[in-house]
C-alpha cells in the first residue's frame, strides 16, 4: 500500500502542468484535427458537414503550398545554418575575452529580446528600394559598389536576402548564449593536456572544442529550425508574400487560409501535414547527429 | 472568535448588497466594435460625446466600444464570433458583408428591424447596396467615401501644366512634370490590388465581372480591361507611376507631400492625414481623369452590422438606428466621415463642408466592387496579374485571360 502511494506521489507533481499542457495544447492540437476533417463554419452554432480526407487531398494538388514549403525550406536552411556558423563563432570570441565577456553577451543577445514586428519594420526601412534606402546609400553612395539602387523588396531572391539577413541578425544571440554555457563546461585540463601534447588552435578545435559540442549542436539546430519552420512575422510585415507569392511561407499560407479565405477546416489540414512534415525532420536530425544526447532528447 | 463573528457579518452584508444591486440593475451592456481613427477626432468624438448622448436618451443600454485596428479587424472579429464572445454590433468594412453574411454570421435586417423600410429609404441606395447578399440586407451604410485626383499645386505650378482631366492627358502630364524634375512620378499607388486598378479599369470601360456575378470571361480579360492595364504598364516602363505599385518604395503620403509624387487617388481620410503630418504642404483635388468609360472610381465606406447571435437584438437594433440618425450622421461629418442619409445630400452642412463637394461629385458615378464572399481571393488574382504584366513575365491579354479562368472558378 505503502508502495503505491509513493508510486502515485510524482504523479500528483505532474498533474498540474500536465493540466495546462493538455487545455493549452493537446485539446487546440485535437480540436484542429476535428476541424480538418470537416467543411467549418466559424458561426458556432451552425452546421458543419463533415468532409473526411477531402481537405487533405486537396493539399497535393496545390501549388501554393508547395511554394511556400520550398520557401519555407530554403529559409530554414539559409538561417538556421548562419545562426549557428556566426552564434559558434561570437561564443568562441566571447569566451576568449578577458574583459566585457557579460557586456558583449548582452549586446548580442539583445535582438533576440526585441520584437519581431519592430525590427521587421526597421529592415524593411533599410531595405527601402529608394536610392535613401540605407542599404541602398551604403552601396551607391559610401561604398560605389553599384550605380543604381537595387530594387530590394521587389524580386524573390532580393526579398529573401532582406528576410534572411533578419533571421539571422536575430537568432545569433541565442545560439551563441547556449554554445557559449556548453563551451564553459569543457573541462579545462583536456585543452591543457592538449597543448602539451603539441596541439595548435586548429587542432584544439577540432579533435576537443567539437566533439564536446555535437550535443549542443544537434540541440541547437533542431531548436532552431522548429523556429524558422515558424517564421511568419518578417514576412508578413515585409513583404506581405509577394512578389507573386514567391516570399510565402508555410504559416504564412496557413494563417491567410484561415482568416481571409475562411476556410478553416483546409488550413487545419494543412497545419497537420505541416507539422507531420516538421516533426519527421526532427527526427531525422536527431539521428544523423548519431544519437548524441541533447537537451531536445533527454 | 468576535473578529470571526466581525467577518462573517461583514461579508454577509457585502454579499447582500452584491444582490440587491444586481438584482435592481436592469441595464443591458451592449458591446460594438469600431475602427474610427483614434488620432483625428473620430473615436473621440464617438466616446466622449455621441454614445453618452445616445446612454442618457436610453438609460437601459450601456454601450461598450471597443476601438479595433481596421488592419487586424476582421481578423478578431473571426476569432471572437468562432469563441462565441462576438460584440452585439460592428462597424464593418462595405466588402466584408457577403463572406460574413455567407457564413451566417449577420442578422438580416429585412426579417428583424420592424422599421428597416424606412431606413432603407432614407439611406443612399448604392452604399445600402453592399448590405445585400442573397436576398437579404445585413446591414445598414454608416458612412461612405470615394477617392479623387489629388494633385501637388507646387510641382505643377513648377511644370507649368494644368491638373488632368482625362488619360489621355496623362502621358504628355508625365513628360511636363519629369522635365521639371527627371526624379519625380506623375502617380503613385502602393501595389496592383483592386482598389488602386479598379478606377483606371472602369475609366476605360472595362470590368471585372459581369453585373449577375457569374463569369469573368469577357469582362477582365475584355480589350477594354487589356488597354487599361497596358496603359498602366506603359505609364510604369515610361517612369511616370512610382516603383511603389511593385510593393516597395516611399509611401505615398511621404512621396507626394515631398514633392516625388505628383498625384495620388485617395479618400477625404487624407486631409486629416495630410494636414497632420505636412501642415504646409498645399495640394487640390479634382476628378479622377475621365477615359473613354467615364470618371469611374471605387465606392468605400462602413456599414453597421449585427451579428446574428447577439443576446441583445433590440437594444442592438435602437444603437443602429441612433448610428444612422440625422444628428449622428451631422456630427461625424466634423471628422471627416461623409454621411449616408439622403437627406444631407443637399443639407447646409454638406455644402459648406470644406472637401465633401468634389466626393460627392466622384461617387455619383462611382461603382461598388464585386459583391462576393470570394472577393479577398478575386482581388488577389487581380494583383498578380498585374504582377505579372509588370515582370513582363506574361502579356497583359495572356495574365488576363488567366485571372479571366480563376476568377470565374472563384464566382462558380
Amino acid at each position: 500500500m505503502k508502495q503505491l502511494k509513493e508510486k502515485k506521489f510524482p504523479y500528483l507533481f505532474i498533474l498540474p502542468g500536465f493540466l495546462f499542457l493538455f487545455v493549452w495544447l493537446i485539446l487546440p492540437m485535437l480540436s484542429a484535427l476535428n476541424i480538418s476533417l470537416r467543411n467549418w463554419n466559424i458561426m458556432p452554432n451552425m452546421p458543419k458537414p463533415w468532409a473526411g480526407l477531402t481537405n487533405y487531398s486537396q493539399i497535393l494538388s496545390d501549388s501554393l503550398f508547395w511554394l511556400s514549403l520550398k520557401n519555407t525550406f530554403v529559409y530554414a536552411l539559409v538561417t538556421v545554418i548562419g545562426q549557428m556558423i556566426l552564434g559558434l563563432l561570437v561564443a568562441l570570441l566571447i569566451d576568449n575575452l578577458i574583459f566585457g565577456k557579460v557586456f558583449f553577451r548582452a549586446v548580442y543577445y539583445l535582438p533576440v529580446v526585441t520584437s519581431w514586428v519592430v525590427v521587421s519594420l526597421l529592415f524593411k526601412f533599410l531595405f527601402n528600394s529608394s536610392p535613401s534606402g540605407f542599404i541602398n546609400y551604403l552601396l551607391c553612395n559610401v561604398f560605389h559598389i553599384i550605380d543604381q539602387p537595387v530594387s530590394w523588396l521587389t524580386e524573390a531572391n532580393t526579398s529573401f536576402a532582406a528576410i534572411d539577413t533578419l533571421g539571422i541578425w536575430k537568432g545569433i544571440g541565442f545560439a551563441m548564449i547556449i554554445f557559449l554555457a556548453a563551451l564553459q563546461s569543457i573541462p579545462q585540463d583536456l585543452y591543457e593536456s592538449a597543448e602539451i601534447d603539441g596541439g595548435g588552435t586548429i587542432a584544439l578545435f577540432r579533435y576537443i572544442t567539437l566533439p564536446a559540442l555535437v550535443p549542443t549542436i544537434a540541440t541547437v539546430s533542431v531548436m532552431l529550425l522548429i523556429g524558422a519552420f515558424q517564421t511568419y512575422v518578417p514576412v508578413a510585415m515585409i513583404t506581405k508574400g509577394g512578389p507573386l507569392h514567391r516570399t510565402e511561407m508555410v504559416v504564412s499560407y496557413i494563417y491567410n487560409t484561415a482568416f481571409t479565405n475562411l476556410n478553416f477546416g483546409y488550413s487545419s489540414a494543412l497545419s497537420y501535414v505541416f507539422a507531420l512534415i516538421v516533426f519527421g525532420l526532427s527526427r531525422l536530425q536527431l539521428r544523423a547527429f548519431g544519437g548524441q544526447k541533447g537537451i531536445a532528447e533527454k | 472568535m468576535k473578529h470571526r463573528i466581525i467577518f462573517i457579518t461583514l461579508s454577509i452584508i457585502m454579499l447582500l448588497c452584491t444582490c440587491i444591486t444586481s438584482f435592481a440593475d436592469d441595464t443591458v451592456n451592449i458591446t460594438f466594435w469600431h475602427g474610427y481613427n483614434e488620432d483625428n477626432g473620430e473615436a473621440d468624438l464617438l466616446i466622449n460625446t455621441l454614445i453618452p448622448q445616445f446612454e442618457a436618451e436610453h438609460p437601459n443600454i450601456k454601450v461598450t466600444a471597443v476601438s479595433v485596428p481596421y488592419d487586424s479587424f476582421l481578423t478578431k472579429l473571426i476569432a471572437a464570433i468562432s469563441a462565441g464572445s462576438a460584440p452585439d454590433l460592428f462597424r464593418s468594412d462595405i466588402i466584408w458583408v457577403p463572406q460574413l453574411a455567407e457564413q451566417g454570421v449577420l442578422l438580416s435586417l429585412d426579417e428583424n428591424m420592424p422599421d428597416f423600410e424606412e431606413y432603407k429609404e432614407a439611406v443612399f441606395e448604392g452604399p445600402l447596396s453592399t448590405n445585400y447578399w442573397k436576398g437579404h440586407y445585413y446591414g445598414l451604410p454608416l458612412d461612405t467615401n470615394t477617392k479623387v485626383w489629388l494633385s501637388n499645386s507646387a510641382m505643377y505650378e513648377k511644370a507649368g501644366v494644368p491638373v488632368p482631366t482625362a488619360m489621355t492627358e496623362l502621358e504628355e502630364t508625365c513628360k511636363a512634370i519629369k522635365a521639371s524634375d527627371p526624379n519625380a512620378y506623375l502617380f503613385s499607388a502602393d501595389g496592383f490590388y483592386a482598389w488602386n486598378l479598379l478606377p483606371f479599369i472602369w475609366s476605360f470601360g472595362g470590368g471585372i465581372t459581369d453585373e449577375e456575378v457569374t463569369t469573368a470571361d469577357g469582362y477582365i480579360n475584355s480589350p477594354q480591361t487589356v488597354a487599361a492595364y497596358e496603359f498602366i504598364m506603359k505609364l510604369y516602363d515610361e517612369g511616370c507611376i512610382s516603383p511603389l505599385i511593385m510593393g516597395d518604395g516611399v509611401d505615398n503620403y511621404s512621396g507626394f507631400a515631398g514633392g516625388l509624387y505628383a498625384d495620388i487617388s485617395d479618400g477625404p481620410w487624407a486631409y486629416s492625414i495630410l494636414n497632420g503630418q505636412f501642415p504646409d504642404f498645399n495640394f487640390e483635388a479634382s476628378l479622377f481623369p475621365e477615359g473613354e468609360g467615364g470618371s469611374i472610381q471605387v465606392i468605400g465606406g462602413e456599414d453597421i452590422n449585427i451579428i446574428a447571435q447577439t443576446q441583445h437584438k433590440e437594444e442592438a437594433l435602437e444603437f443602429m438606428r441612433f448610428l444612422v440618425s440625422k444628428d449622428y450622421q451631422i456630427s461625424m461629418m466634423s471628422v471627416g466621415q461623409m454621411p449616408v442619409r439622403n437627406d444631407l445630400a443637399d443639407s447646409e452642412e454638406v455644402k459648406n463642408h470644406p472637401y465633401f463637394g468634389i466626393f460627392l461629385e466622384q461617387i455619383a458615378t462611382s461603382k461598388a466592387r464585386t459583391a462576393h464572399p470570394n472577393w479577398a481571393q478575386i482581388d488577389s488574382v487581380i494583383t498578380d496579374a498585374g504582377q505579372l504584366i509588370a515582370r513582363k513575365e506574361m502579356s497583359a491579354q495572356q495574365a488576363l485571360d488567366d485571372a479571366a479562368a480563376k476568377i470565374s472558378e472563384l464566382i462558380k
